[in-house]
């Protein structure tokens, strides 16, 4: 590999990890949200 | 970190231990939970806030901006040539690391300890995730910097090995975090785990001073040596990455007060 090779690599593997941390906090969101609103609905419904 | 609820040691586990009135859910304002007090159901920590929104666009915006200046502003090193162009994304990734990232679960780790407030302990739990992150990613471009240019993807030497065993210290630290309920038991044993690993924050940075050591030096005795020019690119990173640090820091702090706010709804629900 040359040294274009391993600067690409090197950027590839930035985006990589912040794009898999940005993925994992997104649908952690997302499942937090539902659970708070179905949470919700059920306290509601049994008040 | 708006709309957060303090957990002081009264909060949850003498709560239940207690069998007091259950907490409603109160965070920031948003409460859809009837006897709450009638706040309207406006954005808490699981609610969107366009200052957060603009701030995560603007630190992408940043980080692209970085990005060009490193690939194309910066001029190409004389010796290491273009795979050097690496060093403005590997070196603001450890500055965010070693910086931002663990200081501040060392500061929080001693501020729960001497308040007791739970807040503390997600933004230092928060704090540690991201520098990990990070220092997995100066862990990995370093070695595909170094390849090409010392002939070898590691080496022994005193810096790589020093952060090498941080990243260690705070992965363990989040095992330690992952393995014990959410709780002010888990918060003591961490915040412990957190004071005593930034230990190795000063010995890291100072490792190029103290050993010998074929990692780069920047500055020295008269300063920063650099290019005017990679200067500036270096120090727009720098300023980069951090507003990405703060960016990803309340958004995980945020999401942890929203999880601690499904475990209050939880527990709402068991005691009816």
């Amino acid at each position: 590999m040359n040294q274009i090779g391993f600067l690409f690599a090197g950027y590839a593997v930035i985006w990589v990890v912040l794009g898999t941390y940005f993925v994992f906090v997104g649908r952690r969101q997302t499942a937090l949200k539902r659970e708070v609103e179905r949470l919700e609905r059920e306290l509601q419904a049994q008040a | 970190m708006t709309g957060t609820i303090s957990d002081q040691e009264q909060g949850p586990d003498a709560r239940a231990e207690d069998g007091g009135p259950p907490l409603t859910s109160g965070s920031g304002g948003s409460s859809a939970v009837p006897g709450s007090g009638g706040a309207p159901a406006v954005s808490g920590p699981g609610g969107r806030k366009l200052w957060i929104d603009l701030l995560g666009l603007g630190s992408v915006a940043l980080i692209l901006m970085a990005l060009y200046g490193a690939l194309i502003v910066a001029p190409t090193e004389a010796v290491m040539g273009d795979v050097q162009r690496i060093f403005y994304f590997h070196m603001p990734s450890a500055w965010v690391a070693l910086g931002p990232a663990f200081t501040v679960v060392f500061v929080c780790s001693i501020i729960y300890l001497a308040k007791r407030d739970l807040k503390f302990d997600r933004i230092a739990g928060a704090s540690a995730e991201i520098g990990v992150m990070f220092t997995t990613i100066t862990l990995v471009t370093g070695p595909l910097w170094a390849r090409p240019i010392w002939g070898a993807y590691w080496t022994w030497d005193p810096r790589l090995t020093t952060t090498l065993v941080l990243w260690f210290i705070y992965v363990a630290y989040l095992m330690l975090r992952s393995s014990t309920a959410e709780g002010h038991k888990r918060a003591r044993l961490a915040a412990v785990f957190g004071i005593v690993g930034w230990i190795d924050v000063p010995i890291v940075f100072m490792s190029i001073r103290w050993w010998r050591t074929i990692h780069p030096t920047l500055i020295n005795g008269q300063g920063m040596q650099m290019d005017p020019t990679m200067q500036a690119v270096l120090m727009f990173s720098l300023f980069a990455f951090t507003i990405l640090y703060v960016y990803l820091l309340i958004v995980r702090v945020r999401q942890l007060d929203l999880g601690s706010r499904v475990d209050r709804l939880r527990q709402q629900l068991l005691m009816r």
